[in-house]
């Protein structure tokens, strides 16, 4: 395997563009990050492109096919990767092993979403035989119902309280205020917070992220191009994708055995050991972790899940402050999913620009100081999960 | 005239003289328990896949709950005007993990760990007045 660098990086500003369609978000993002490598289109040998179920890809995932052909149609390979809210981690994984195996330099990685108004229905299938089909006529549970049922039963484990839970989306939105790509670059009170309308009890609006338009590219390239092109790069040390173990507790689907042990989300917890275990790195080397925040329990529940922090522990960090840029342990610098809103294809692409410019040192007033190893993780319907370890 | 009752969606449960049961399989090699019904077994560690039909419940104990405070989107059902309702993760005795909704009429009276039955109960109306059947958890 070779060593692979991410040459350049950009992105379009995450929000609501109802005049833009998400070939021209993509064509902000792919311009910018072309621009930051020195790279010309005509350069990029091969595009790796999260596949979108929301918008463009006629319909068919093809979401590469319409940067291409609007780039400039070039006959250059194209990879369309589909893994739910973890499809642009997976574009990552499929550009990096690309590159590192040999197979081309120069690879473009890039997602872009324009999603629907308000929250979205889980799957796309109206059959009997569909799991998810099957939950929301059966029962009713979508996306927050069920982090809801996920924080409730660690409320009841560790004592989390509703203020601790509001404070997580305090932190998100304190450091966002710093991030020109955000959506919502304003503070927000607890006060604030514990008064937003309740989503699903114990979470509320303001604790879970809403849906975005946004896109975000990234030019990989190996180790002697970069060096040819005499740039800054910042080194993938590892990227992996796994999906969930059989034995994973999370209730998925109708039903499932009930675990032997408490394994939860076990697909983003071997994403991050496999990616890790390719870094040479243990969970105390991360300088900081860019980690999929769909809700503010999941802030809480993934330093503990990865060992980056005790049981019960993530609490205490984040009311010491310990989870902010200039903490012990800096999650989310960028302002995450909370203040981003999910744009969901375009999210491991996201991160990895997030984690390039932290490891450049060019991250201003949300700037991790001396950060030289960081993390970036998704995960997506279908037990999908993505890991990515950048260093510089 | 009675209700017609109907099942939202055939083949998952069944009420007989012993109360309400899910129907799904279990697999004689490695016990792994599966609702709905499956024709294999999914445990990669098993060695054999056998599957024999099953019935799960009717006790359990609360392992998480929520509330689900606005109107769900599609394919859910549930009847106007739209009232917020409890939704629950239930171990049942019998080594199933399910998710259900909360046959109670205040869903703050619900708690993480109480014992709870599985019941069978309307999940909405049809315009003709039919009710439409779902399982669901009720403390006990
Ligand atoms: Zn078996």
């Amino acid at each position: 395997m070779r060593d692979v660098a991410v040459l350049g990086v950009g992105m379009h500003r995450f929000g609501k563009f109802p005049d833009k369609s998400v070939t021209e978000l993509c064509r902000d993002a792919v311009v910018a990050a072309l621009a930051d490598a020195g790279v010309q289109w005509r350069e990029i040998e091969a595009v790796a492109a999260a596949s979108s179920r929301f918008s463009g890809g006629k319909g068919w995932g093809l979401n590469g096919n319409d940067v291409v052909e609007d780039m400039g149609s070039t006959g250059i390979p194209v990879y369309n990767m589909s893994a739910g809210c973890a499809a642009g981690g997976n574009a990552f994984n499929i550009g990096y092993a690309l590159v590192a195996g040999g197979i081309y330099d120069v690879v473009l990685v890039v997602g872009g979403e324009k999603m629907p108004k308000g929250f979205i229905q889980t799957s796309g299938v109206e059959e009997e035989t569909d799991p998810e089909f099957l939950r929301q006529r059966c029962v009713g549970m979508p996306g927050p119902a069920f982090w809801a049922l996920l924080c409730r039963q660690r409320m009841e484990e560790f004592g989390t309280t509703e203020e601790q839970l509001a404070k997580v989306a305090v932190k998100a939105h304190q450091v966002a205020v710093h991030n020109e790509y955000a959506r919502f670059r304003k503070e927000f009170t607890l006060e604030e917070v514990l008064g937003s309308a309740l989503v699903s009890d114990p979470l509320r609006l303001y604790e879970i992220c809403p849906v975005s338009d946004g896109a975000a590219a990234a030019v990989i390239c190996s180790a002697e191009k970069a060096r040819q092109l005499a740039s800054r790069p910042v080194w993938v040390a590892g990227s992996a994708v796994a999906t969930a173990r059989f034995d994973d507790g999370l209730p998925r689907g109708l039903a499932g055995m009930v675990p032997p042990g408490k394994s939860y989300h076990s697909e983003a917890a071997l994403a991050v050991s496999k990616a890790l275990e390719q870094a040479g790195a243990a969970p105390e080397d991360l300088d900081f972790v860019e980690l999929q925040d769909n809700t503010v329990y999941y802030e809480l529940a993934f330093p503990e899940d990865w060992g980056l922090c005790k049981p019960g522990e993530a609490e205490h960090l984040l009311e010491r402050g310990e989870t902010l840029p200039t903490g012990k342990l800096p999650i989310n610098p960028s302002g995450g999913f909370l203040s981003f809103g999910e744009a969901t294809t375009a999210m491991g692409v996201f991160q990895v620009c997030e984690l390039t410019w932290q490891l450049r040192g060019e991250a201003g007033a949300r700037q991790v100081p001396g950060a030289k190893l960081g993390l970036g993780q998704t995960l997506g319907l279908g037990g999908n999960g993505t890991a990515v370890v950048l260093k510089r | 005239m009675a209700t017609k009752r109907v099942p939202v969606v055939e083949g998952l449960f069944s009420e007989g003289a012993d109360g309400a049961r899910l129907t799904g399989s279990r697999c004689a090699t490695c016990k792994t328990p599966y609702f709905p019904r499956s024709d294999l077994c999914h445990n990669p560690d098993c060695t054999q896949s056998a599957m024999e039909d099953a019935r799960f419940g009717p006790q359990g104990t609360l392992w998480s709950c929520a509330v689900q405070n606005y109107p769900p989107p599609p394919p859910a059902r549930y009847d106007e005007p739209y009232r917020p309702y409890a939704l629950g993760v239930v171990d049942l005795a019998d080594g199933l993990r399910v998710v259900g909704r909360m046959a109670v009429d205040d869903p703050k009276h619900v708690k993480v760990g109480a014992r709870v039955e599985l019941v069978l109960e309307p999940l909405c109306r049809e315009e003709d007045g039919t009710e439409l059947i779902t399982w669901m958890f009720r403390p006990v």
